[in-house]
């Protein structure tokens, strides 16, 4: 192919000239596509991803620009859902329930990880061994993870209602107590998470230097000056991005509520992404539930690229 | 001597502190694993004991002989299975090329695989549901495949990613001059390398599947399409024929394949939780 100029007889020179131009452009585009082969190799991750995840991201976009009726598109009403929804008194409840799940459940899987990581980094053997026996909460699923949890609470037969009696303490209706739910379901919670903060911080324990200990005790210090001057200080970058990463599973996540409480009792425990599991099945009324996906995932996003910001890596 | 008595004490304190973050992690499985041992009648005795007397192994009989336990077990291990074939088949080469290339556009690319990991599965209800349900695909168990493997893709591809940025450069030069394609250096030279991480990656990814509850569903109502998973919320919703020590040995069937997978690949398990995770 690349022979063609030879070819050409040479008494018709602007032809040839033209002819070569046109040669030296294509071999560019010849080269250039060259370069761009490699994309081959990604060709079907990117299908998969554009179909499966990008084009439904662009969808809901769309969605929540329609009017609705049931799962049917009934034509474009601008921001009417977003006014809607915004407006309404039920998404800002939901919000904060969203928040106050996010924050009683980091606090405490932070605090639970922290003391499970010390402590058994402290160990001088068998803290390896421990640690995977503690990490088994975290493999379990949502779902097997909520049905134990629902028959310890259970407050006729089970373990935890019964220790309560026995001290005196009326059990209620647990997760059936409005006022108790959701801080039993940010106990669940943390009980499966924590074991995920511990792997991370005894990672970060592991990496400060022992000079730095041994600095400390040459001045004399205690255990708790350790913690205060070298252990806690170098743990603050990872507590942030732990956190972040924790934030946005605890922002996403259905499964427990659904299992646990259902969003009740009387919405104490529907959080955006409940609402959005509870919207989907439902399906009276879908434009308004796009606008609290899309919130959800704007917050994801925003949580992810603060991640990425801190680190300097990408999420798992 | 004081000092000595001291070091007894704290050592003591953090062997109880140990027992109570391990037992505190076990606990509730312990319960869960004593109900399932116990009768119906004493599954919901007035005095709970953790030691289960009688103990039967009756419970788990009747998971196993339950007429639809087969074909959760089934579809469980179908789309987990599927799920991770698929990721892997995407997310090797892309992994390869990440690796080993560089050329325009590459950063458009990697961003890109990385804005879809930030896009939550929630967000994704809604509309996939729409899209599944207009286009007649809700209940097709090649589409819950693909969905679960669209998941797990993008960390399918950093891993292999770096597994692959672990094997020197040198190694597929020599394989070049041998005359071997691009092709051939990914599937007979590297790819053996990196098997073990392979086997990391797929059962990580394997794990994330199987433990899927909202996906199947809401994308799968039929019953015949339910994983085991689906099947255990849904007899916590009959809250009235609910029979404890049976729905406890169902979640703990359910569990044990995670449980094994997990401590097969627990170092791998551990340094993909924490890879990255740490700044010093």
């Amino acid at each position: 192919m690349d022979g063609d100029e030879s070819k050409a007889p040479p008494s018709v020179g602007t032809v040839t000239a033209a002819k070569a131009i046109a040669t030296t452009q294509r071999s560019r585009a010849r080269r250039r596509l060259r370069e761009l082969r490699p994309l081959l190799w990604f060709v079907p991750v990117l299908v998969l991803l554009l179909t499966v995840t990008l084009y439904p991201t662009v969808f809901v976009v769309w969605m929540s620009f329609q009017k609705t009726r049931y799962y049917d598109l009934a034509g474009f009403v601008g921001f009417a859902n977003y006014v809607d929804t915004l407006s309404s008194r039920a998404f800002w409840e939901t919000t904060y329930t969203s928040l106050a799940y996010m924050a009683g459940s980091l606090v405490l899987s932070l605090g639970l990880g922290v003391l499970a990581a010390l402590v058994l980094n402290s160990l001088k053997r068998g803290g390896a061994v421990l640690r995977v026996l503690t990490l088994f909460p975290w493999t379990l699923s949502m779902a097997v993870v909520g049905t134990m949890w629902l028959w310890l609470f259970n407050p006729s037969y089970g373990p935890i209602s019964y220790y309560l009696r026995k001290v005196g303490v009326a059990p209620g209706l647990m997760l059936g107590d409005p006022e108790l739910a959701l801080w039993l379901t940010v106990l669940v919670t943390s009980w499966w998470s924590f074991p995920y903060a511990m792997v991370i911080i005894t990672a970060a324990i592991q990496s400060i230097p022992t000079e730095l200990y041994e600095a400390v005790s040459i001045d004399g210090g205690s255990w708790r000056a350790k913690f205060r001057y070298v252990t806690f200080p170098h743990l603050v970058p990872t507590l942030g991005s732990t956190a972040l990463t924790l934030g946005i599973l605890y922002l996403t996540l259905i499964t427990l509520l659904i299992v646990l409480t259902g969003g009740g009792p009387i919405g104490a425990t529907t959080t955006l992404s409940f609402e959005v599991f509870r919207g989907t099945v439902q399906a009276v009324n879908i434009g308004p539930i796009a606008v609290y996906s899309i919130a959800i995932l704007l917050a994801n996003v925003g949580l992810g690229v603060l991640y990425m910001r801190l680190t300097g890596r990408v999420t798992g | 001597m004081r000092a000595a008595n001291r070091k007894l004490r704290d050592q003591a304190t953090l062997l109880m502190l140990a027992a109570l973050v391990v037992g505190s992690a076990l606990g509730p499985m312990l319960w869960a694993i004593s109900t399932s041992l116990k009768n119906e009648v004493n599954a919901v005795s007035a005095i709970p004991s953790l030691i289960p007397s009688p103990a039967t192994l009756s419970n788990y009989l009747s998971v196993f002989s339950h007429k639809t336990f087969l074909i959760e077990l089934w579809n469980s291990i179908l789309y987990a299975a599927g799920a991770v074939v698929i990721a892997l088949a995407v997310g090797i080469p892309a992994g390869y090329a990440a690796s080993r290339y560089a050329f325009p556009g590459k950063r458009v690319v990697m961003l890109l695989i990385l804005a879809t990991s930030m896009v939550p599965g929630v967000a994704l209800l809604v509309p996939t549901f729409y899209l599944l349900d207009h286009l007649g695909l809700l209940n097709n168990r090649l589409v819950l495949v693909v969905i679960l493997a669209s998941r797990i893709a993008p960390q399918t591809v950093w891993f292999m990613q770096n597994f692959i940025d672990a094997v020197p450069l040198e190694i597929d030069e020599a394989a070049h001059m041998d005359g071997a394609s691009r092709r051939q250096i990914l599937t007979r030279v590297v790819l053996p390398l990196i098997r073990p991480g392979i086997a990391a990656v797929g059962v990580i990814g394997a794990i994330t599947t199987w433990n899927d509850y909202i996906t199947i569903a809401v994308f799968a109502p039929d019953t015949a399409k339910r994983t085991l998973q689906v099947a255990l919320v849904n007899q916590v919703f009959d809250a009235v024929g609910i029979s404890w020590s049976f729905t406890m040995a169902f979640a703990l069937i359910a569990s044990l394949p995670v449980i094994l997978m997990f401590l097969l690949v627990q170092k791998w398990f551990i340094a993909g939780l924490t890879a990255g995770a740490v700044k010093g």
